[in-house]
Parts: structure tokens; sequence; C-alpha cells
């Protein structure tokens, strides 16, 4: 559990400001996109700002939370962060400009909020070096490109379940996971994810790349694991 | 990787482009440049389809999440507690 344990079942806490905002008197304090530090009272006490922010900002619920099971890789914690995702973008609502990308906006938020709450709790190391491969891993990447691969892997592929799927991305290093997920799941353009990430375009390339090919590995294991490949023929067999 | 046939753009320089055709991230120029190119070799064929299919399948696995409902109820709840306690008690 990451942060308000009350987030299974039962009934929503009624959590109020200054009391128990979840980690917001720490976590609050760090750079919600564009904004400073958040005071949740002066900027969102209007009610038709509160209104809005409902309308626009929760429609992108889903999507959040589908983010941040990625990141968090579990439920509970999955829903703390999308919740503190949420009040610290009601606190910054002002500082957001109409018009501009409200969904990158959110993520970003989401993105920065993650970062903040696992470099604080500590609970696990954040691969912020993750540029850096191990030897191990790009070794086995670049062998497995020099075999060749056939179109039959792609339609092996295509039968892989999707807890399959979302098991290997779980293995990807955090930062090429995010990247994949941001582009192929959310559509974002890399200059969007750039700015989600906070980090320059050609480093979100790098990003995708090196984690696409590291995902396509893993799935091509996986393929092999449920014989939807034949071992041998991945393993440098020529048919033609 | 190369069909050993001559191309008007070198295969090396499709694979490296790979990613961005993918992502519809080049112009329409390019776009059609890479399209052809793919038209004609199939070693860069197939090494699309293969990205194609990963991206095609982690947008298939993630992307019916659905948040549970009581976690919209308790945003929802928290913003107006905030909005209506910060009213109360404001000037």
């Amino acid at each position: 559990m990451l942060l308000i344990p009350a987030a299974e079942g039962g009934l929503p806490t009624l959590d109020l400001p200054g009391g128990g905002i979840g980690l917001g008197s720490t976590a609050m304090t760090d750079e919600a996109a564009g904004s400073g530090s958040p005071d949740p009272g002066r900027a969102t006490a209007d009610p038709e700002r509160t209104a809005r922010f409902e309308r626009d900002a929760l429609q992108y619920l889903d999507q959040l939370y589908g983010a941040a099971m990625r990141m968090t890789r579990n439920p509970a914690d999955a829903e703390d962060l999308v919740q503190e995702t949420y009040m610290k973008a009601f606190a910054a609502f002002d500082s957001f400009t109409d018009g501009t990308n409200l969904k990158a906006w959110l993520f970003r938020i989401l993105t920065n909020t993650y970062i903040n709450i696992y470099r604080k709790k500590q609970r696990q190391p954040y691969q912020s070096g993750s540029e850096d491969l191990t030897d191990w891993q790009l070794h086995e990447v670049e062998s497995h490109d020099s075999r060749g691969l056939r179109s039959a892997e792609a339609e092996a592929l295509d039968r892989l379940a999707d807890v399959d799927v979302v098991e290997a991305l779980a293995k990807v290093p955090e930062d090429f996971r995010m990247a994949v997920y941001l582009a192929d799941v959310e559509g974002f353009s890399y200059k969007e994810i750039a700015e989600i990430m906070d980090t320059p375009v050609g480093t979100v390339m790098s990003r995708l790349h090196r984690g696409r090919k590291l995902l396509r590995e893993l799935l091509q294991d996986y393929a092999i694991e449920r014989g939807l490949i034949p071992a041998e023929a991945s393993a440098g067999g020529d048919e033609s | 990787m190369s069909c050993g046939q001559p191309h008007e753009t070198d295969c090396s320089e499709v694979l490296s482009m790979v990613y961005d055709f993918l992502d519809g991230e080049i112009d329409a120029q390019e776009h059609a440049r890479i399209a052809q190119h793919l038209d004609e070799c199939d070693p860069c064929l197939r090494q699309y389809g293969l990205e194609q299919a990963v991206k095609a399948l982690v947008h298939r696995s993630c992307a019916c999440e659905h948040a549970p409902e009581r976690l919209r109820v308790q945003i929802v709840t928290r913003i107006r507690q905030i909005s209506i306690t910060y009213r109360s008690t404001g000037d």
C-alpha cells in the first residue's frame, strides 16, 4: 500500500484539506506540472471551476489509472497514485491554460507524482539511469536481430494473451516501459511524451527504441513458452 | 538484413526510421519514401510487420483498463469537500 490505506473497499474516506490528504503535506510541495506549491484553497474555491475540473479532467480517469497500473504494477498503489494526481491537478488547475493539452498535462502530473512518491518512499529503486541497459540485455537484443525474423512470428505474437503482454511489459525498465506505453496505448506524440517525462525528444526516441526491442524479445520468449513459435525456429532455423 | 536488391532508399535507413514511420512522426514525403521501400523489400517489410504487431499488441492489451468506480467517487468527494470547506471558511 502506497499512501492511503482506506483506498480499498468500504466507503470513500472524506479527507479534509489540511487534515488527512494522504501524502499531501509532503508530496504536494513538489512540482505539479507548471505550478510551484499548489494551495488547494484559494485556487479551487470557485464552484464553476470545480464543475469544469470534474467535467474536463475526470474523463481521463480510466487512462490515468491504466498508466498508473503500468507504473506501480498493483491496483491499490495505482488508485492512490491517481487520486493524488487529481488532487494536485485540482490544486494547480488555475495554472492550466485553457485550450492547451489537458490530457498531457494530467499525465505529466501523474508522472511527477509517481517519481516523487517513489523517490521519497524509496520502496523500490527508481530507474532514472536506465538509459544504460546492462550488457546482457543489449547483447540479447542484438543477437536476436541478427537471426532474422519471420512474419509468422508477428502472427504468433498476435495470438499471445493480454496477460502475457502486460506481464512482459512490466519487466521492461520503467523509463522505457512508460515511453512505450504513452506512445502505443495513449498515442501521444514524441513531443508530448518529452513534455510528460520532462526529457528531450531524442531521449524519448531512444527509450522507445530500446523499450520496444526489449519488449519484442520478451514477447518472443513468451510465444516460445506458449508453443506459438517452435523453439528451434526462433533459435535460428532457416525455413523458407 | 537486406534483400540484396538496389533501392532508392537504403535498407539500413529504412530500418532506422521504422519507429518514426510507425508512430506517424515523419512528414508525408518521407512517409511515401519509406512506404515505397517497404513495398519493394520483403526483409524490411517483415521487420516492419513485427514492430507493428508489437505496437498493436501493447495497445490491445493495455487500452481497456477501467478505474474502479469507488476511485471516481473518492476523487469527486474530495474535490467537492475542498471547495466547500474553502468557501465556508473563506474570506
